[in-house]
This record gives structure tokens, sequence and C-alpha cells, in this order.
């Protein structure tokens, strides 16, 4: 206790040189900190943000196989669907079922490729609220009414009222033809552009050549983010009780999307009738968590480069400081003081650095989070898939940052180990002679 | 007497009308491009236009062997797409792409390379296997006497869910098609001028203008040329052709 006592003084007594060596120690912190931080809301912002566009966590497809084996996306009856769910105690706060085209539409010779998501807007209530309008409302839209984003309107030259022709196809693949009337537009949602696009399912059906109780995909929207993976499995289950079901999981290549993996090995399956696939918004954004794996390493990486750096600074400064106190180091060993206790003083003065240091970075990084998390980048901003409601949100997790205190606790302590033991392992004599 | 003498005449016509045994004439159709047990290969030059654009070529190889419903489209030219190509093994078509060499799932149903030519226009079809016959009537096309044939699709697996055929009465070929999308509207246009290359004993026509009714001013003319019809290698309609191919 006393040899922590005297290193804690050691450091006040030099406290230019103190700050500095914290300082260095801070800034590699607070560096690893604020990517970690990003890296945690990163998947969480990316999934809230789609689950809203998908308008669920949890999903079934209905998989038909044509009288001349064709695969085709229908769902044509969920009264058993609804039953494996009620079975699967999916507590859902929405209960969504879409169909897509994928079409191109065309107005005065301008030409845009667009998905539309067809909803009922009667239903899905929760829509007009996340839907960031520029222009136009959702009220009293026609049947034949369209909600597209800004920047198709824009390509297109559209505005409120305008009929766009699309060209696209049956669920079965046919040729079809259709107008639209644009109701409204949406604020520009970045990347997603292409795929943001919503009209009455009706019309959307009777272009796909559905049915109007027809359908393509049946979504669950949960109360959180947590759990959706053991849901997805519980609904999987009790469909495959009731249904055919394609496999949870398949195996896939190394990187592979889960789904797209799924879907190619129903390519060689062979089965008659509807088989339903259960997927889930984590097996969709598969990639995405491989974006935060890259992120964690790169965070480890950075934290290794600068404490390798650290730490020859480190190394430096505490040989300097050990011919620096050569005499009072000598003073201390003729009054009895130990090797062990002169090593331990040394270590001491690292390990309070280090862990100066790193509360110093946590507390910089948690104002820096806190200042950008105040920058309102709007709900147009093209990062808004990565954005909470128009702002850069981050998210620490605590184990992983004592993790990463520690390794620096670690690696301050290996940098200051060599002077520490040189110093230990001085004569004495030799070092009350000595003239610094 | 002469009102009795004209609605003689439209009776009689009328009955020989229905006499015409349509779905003869529609096999008699499909035969031409039926080459039997033997395999068919041409070369395709697929010439694009549109609106304030250059046109652009398009060249394709296709190997045929109908008895085993098997393709293998091989892109010749543009140079950027040279290697590129479709094959269709049992109900699959995949696109290969030699930059990546990956094989992709695709579909008869896909277009050309962005022109008016769709896959399944290159390989057989077979119009009294996919549809059934609507209504038919007579007309004029050109300087030729038609058969005018309203085809409906028997199952949403082909591309065009009504088809308008103009059949020459005095040989079975046809002059023009008119493919209509599912909602009824007029898609596209294929006109079949009465030039023709004779292989295995069948006449083909040598060109093919495509004329798009959805996007005024978008056409494709396909060209036929090196028409062969002979017993291809088996390994034709293989992966590894479309790997080496290029």
């Amino acid at each position: 206790m006393q040899t922590a006592m005297l290193a804690f003084r050691n450091l006040s007594r030099q406290k230019r040189r103190s700050v500095l060596l914290g300082g260095a120690i801070a800034f590699g912190v607070m560096i690893v900190t604020l990517i970690d931080g990003f890296a945690g809301a990163f998947v969480d912002n990316v999934s809230e943000n789609f689950s809203n566009l998908l308008a669920g966590h949890v999903f079934v497809e209905g998989v038909e196989k044509s009288p001349k084996g064709r695969d085709l996306e229908i769902i044509r009856d969920d009264l058993a669907l609804r039953e494996a769910a009620e079975a699967a105690g999916i507590e859902a706060m929405y209960v969504s079922r879409r169909s897509g085209l994928q079409g191109s539409f065309k107005f005065a010779g301008r030409t845009a490729t667009l998905r539309v998501q067809g909803v009922d807007f009667a239903a899905e209530t929760f829509l007009a609220e996340r839907l960031a309008l520029a222009s136009g409302s959702l009220e009293n839209l026609p049947r034949d009414g369209i909600v597209i984003p800004e920047p198709i309107a824009d390509k297109l030259g559209v505005a409120i009222g305008d009929r766009l022709l699309v060209t696209t196809r049956t669920y079965s693949g046919q040729q079809n033809v259709g107008e639209f009337a644009v109701a409204a537009v949406i604020k520009d949602p970045g990347i997603l552009g292409s795929v943001s696009a919503y009209a009455g399912r009706d019309y959307v059906n009777e272009l796909l050549d559905l049915a109007p109780d027809e359908y393509q995909a049946l979504s669950f929207y949960l109360p959180s983010l947590k759990g959706m993976d053991e849901a997805g499995d519980r609904l999987h289950a009790e469909v495959s009780s009731r249904l055919q079901a394609f496999e949870r999981k398949a195996p896939g290549a190394e990187g592979e999307n889960p789904i797209l993996a799924m879907m190619r090995g129903e390519d060689e399956e062979t089965w008659t009738g509807v088989k339903y696939r259960v997927t889930t918004l984590n097996d969709a954004l598969a990639q995405v968590q491989q974006i935060v794996d890259v992120l964690d390493t790169a965070s480890l990486v950075i934290l290794l480069v600068l404490f390798l750096i650290i730490m020859v600074g480190i190394t430096n400064t505490f040989r300097i400081i050990m011919y620096e106190r050569i005499r009072e180091i000598g003073t201390m060993r003729a009054v009895g003081m130990q090797r062990g206790q002169v090593r331990g003083l040394f270590l001491y003065e690292a390990l309070f650095l280090a862990l100066g240091g790193a509360l110093a970075g946590l507390a910089v990084a948690a104002l820096v989070m806190l200042g950008v998390g105040l920058i309102d980048f709007g709900l147009d901003s093209p990062l808004f898939i990565i954005l909470r409601n128009g702002h850069l949100s981050f998210r620490l997790d605590w184990a992983r940052v004592a993790g990463k205190v520690a390794i620096v606790a670690f690696l301050t302590l290996a940098a200051a180990f060599f002077p520490a033991r040189s110093a230990a392992k001085l004569d004495p004599a030799v070092a009350l002679r000595t003239a610094v | 007497m002469k009102r009795a003498m004209i609605s003689v005449l439209l009776a009689l016509s009328v009955a020989m009308a229905g006499a015409q045994d349509f779905k003869a004439m529609l096999r008699e159709i499909d035969s031409l491009g039926d080459f039997g047990g033997q395999d068919f290969t041409a070369t395709y030059t697929i010439v694009s236009e549109k609106p304030g654009q250059k046109p652009e070529t398009v060249q394709v190889r296709v190997y045929r062997r109908d008895e085993r419903d098997q393709f293998v489209f091989l892109f010749l030219k543009p140079e950027r797409q040279k290697g590129q190509g479709y094959l269709k093994v049992d109900d699959n078509v995949w696109f290969y792409d030699p930059e990546s060499g990956e094989f992709a799932k695709s579909t008869i149903k896909e277009s050309v390379q962005d022109s008016e030519a769709r896959n399944s226009d290159l390989s057989r079809m077979s119009y009294a296997d996919d549809y059934d016959l609507e209504k038919s009537s007579e007309g004029k096309l050109g300087a030729y006497d038609v058969w005018i044939l309203e085809l409906v699709s028997k199952d949403s697996e082909v591309s065009w869910q009504r088809v308008r055929l103009y059949v020459r009465k005095d040989k079975p070929l046809v002059l023009k098609e008119e493919d209509f999308s599912v909602s009824g509207r007029l898609m596209r246009t294929v006109s079949f001028p009465p030039s023709y290359i004779s292989a295995g004993g069948k006449q083909i026509p040598s060109r093919i203008l495509i004329v798009d009714e959805i996007n005024t001013g978008e056409k494709s003319q396909l060209t036929l040329s090196d028409v062969a019809v002979g017993r291809l290698p088996d390994d034709t309609f293989t992966e590894s052709f479309l790997k080496r191919a290029r």
C-alpha cells in the first residue's frame, strides 16, 4: 500500500510528464471507444430502420411449385400460418401482409426502376407515422395511388397527380403493364431509395395477377429487436409441424447471406404444393454483422498499433525516470527497500498512468459521443439507415470496454516492466555514487 | 338475287374459315423451328435503337438441342460482354459471367442485353403447346392475305398472356406477331419480313424486327447468319463449354 502511495505521489510530482503520457493513452482509448460505440449502435440502428422498411422482424414467404416446376412466390391461404404463429407465441405489435413488384416506371420519356411494396394502408396504420412525406398525402389514397421516394420523383420529373406507366411481371413472370398515380413523395431514404415505394396491395396484386386476398410475405413486427431469432426458430418449428417448410438455416459458403444460401438450397429441392420459408431480419442483415466484425477487428488493430507506439514512449520515459531517480533509488535501497518494492513502485506508476489515461479517454469519448449525438442529420439524410431518428447514436458494451482497458493496462505495464526491472537490479552503492 | 349470292359467298367463306384446322397450322408453324433429332446453330445479330442513343449491336451465337430442350447462348459482341452466356439445363436457365466465373440463375423471359429481344425469342417455343386459339379472322397484311389468330396462353408460365399472329394463307409462315400484357395492352410487335434462310429442310426468317409499343421509338432488329443444322458435341450444352468458350 505504501509503495502504491509512493507511486501516486511520484506521478503527481511530474505533472507535465504524467499528463503527456496519460494523454497519449487517453487518446488511444478515446479513438477505440468511439469506434466500439459506433459499431455497437450500428447493428441496432440498421436493424431498426430495416424493420420499419420491411414492416417486421420475422417473415414468412410461400413458395409454390408450378405445374412446369417453377418456384412462384405466393401465399394463398394463411389460416395455418396464423395458427402456427399463435402456437409459437409470437407476440407481434403489428402483422403485415405484403406483395411486391419490381417495375420499370416511365414518365415523359424518362425511366426509373423501382421496387414497390403492395401494402394494406388500412391495416398498416403505423406506416403513415413512419414515412417522412415531402409532398402529397396518404389520406384518400386512390386505388392506383403510389408513394415514391424523392430521388425517383426528381429523376422522372413527376409531381403529385401525375400518372406513371409501369412495365412489370406477374407473380408467374408474365409481362404486364399498368399505371400508377403519384399520391405522395417521401423524403430521400438514401441507399434504400430503389426499394422505398408503396402502393395499395389491391392494385399491386392486380398487376401481379394475384387475387385480392393473396399476398407474398407475412411479417411480424416484434416489440424489440431482442429475441427475434428465437421467435423465428419457434415459428419455424410450428410451421414445419403443420405445413411444408424449408430448413431454417442452410449451410452456405463463407460470407454468404443466410437467406441466399437458403434459396440456393431450395433450387435443388423438388416438392409439390406450397413450401414456406421462415426468416428473420438478422438473416437478411447478416452482412451488417460482418461490417460490425470488421469494425471490431479494426478497433482492436488500432488499439494495438497505437499502443505499440505509446509503449515505446512509455519505455523510454521510464528509463529516463529511472536515471533521474537513480540516487533516490539508491537511498531507498540503502534504508531497506527490497528489489521487488522498487520494481513495484515503477509498475504502480505505470498502472496508475494507464488507468488514469483510460478513464480520461473514456470521459472524452463520452463527451464526443454526446456532442455528435446532438447533431441532427435529418430524416432525409443519405446516412439515415445508420442513424436513429436522424442522429448518430453510440452503444457501448461495458464488458468489451473493461476488456480494452485491461489490454491498455497490460501493455502499459509491459512497457514499464524492463525499466522497472533495471531499477530494481541497481546496486545501492553504485546508485548512490552516480552523479545525475 | 345479288344479295342472296353475297350471303352464300359470305357463308361459304365463314364455313371455309371454320373448316381451317388452326391447331394443325400452329403445329406446322412450330415445326419450322423444330429440327427433330438435329441440333441447330446460328448467329443472331441484334441491333437495338433507343431515342437519343446510338444504336447498340449485340451478337449472340445460339446452340440448340430441341430434343432435350437445351440451349446455350454465347455473346460474341460487344467486347465488354464477350464470353457471357446463358445455359439451359433441365428447367433451369443460368447466366454465366466470365469476369466472376460464376453462374447465376436467370430466366428465359429476360431480355437479351437490354434489347427488345428476349431469351425466349432465340430459343424454341411452341404456339401449339403453350397457347389456345381464342379467335380467328381473315385479313390482309401488305400484299399478303393472312389469317389473324388470337391466342391465349394455356397457363401463366409463358411471357405473353395473349398473342395475335398474322399467318400467310398460302404457306404457314408468320408475318407478324403482336404480344399483349396480362392487362391487355399491346407491348410489342414482332415482324418477320418475307426473307428466309433454308436450313435442315426448313425455312427460317432471316430477319426479325421487334418494336417496343410501350417505349415509343425503341426497337431491335435481329439478323440470322451462319445457320447450321447437324449434331453438335454433347459437351456443348455444359457449363465447361461456356467457361472455355471465351
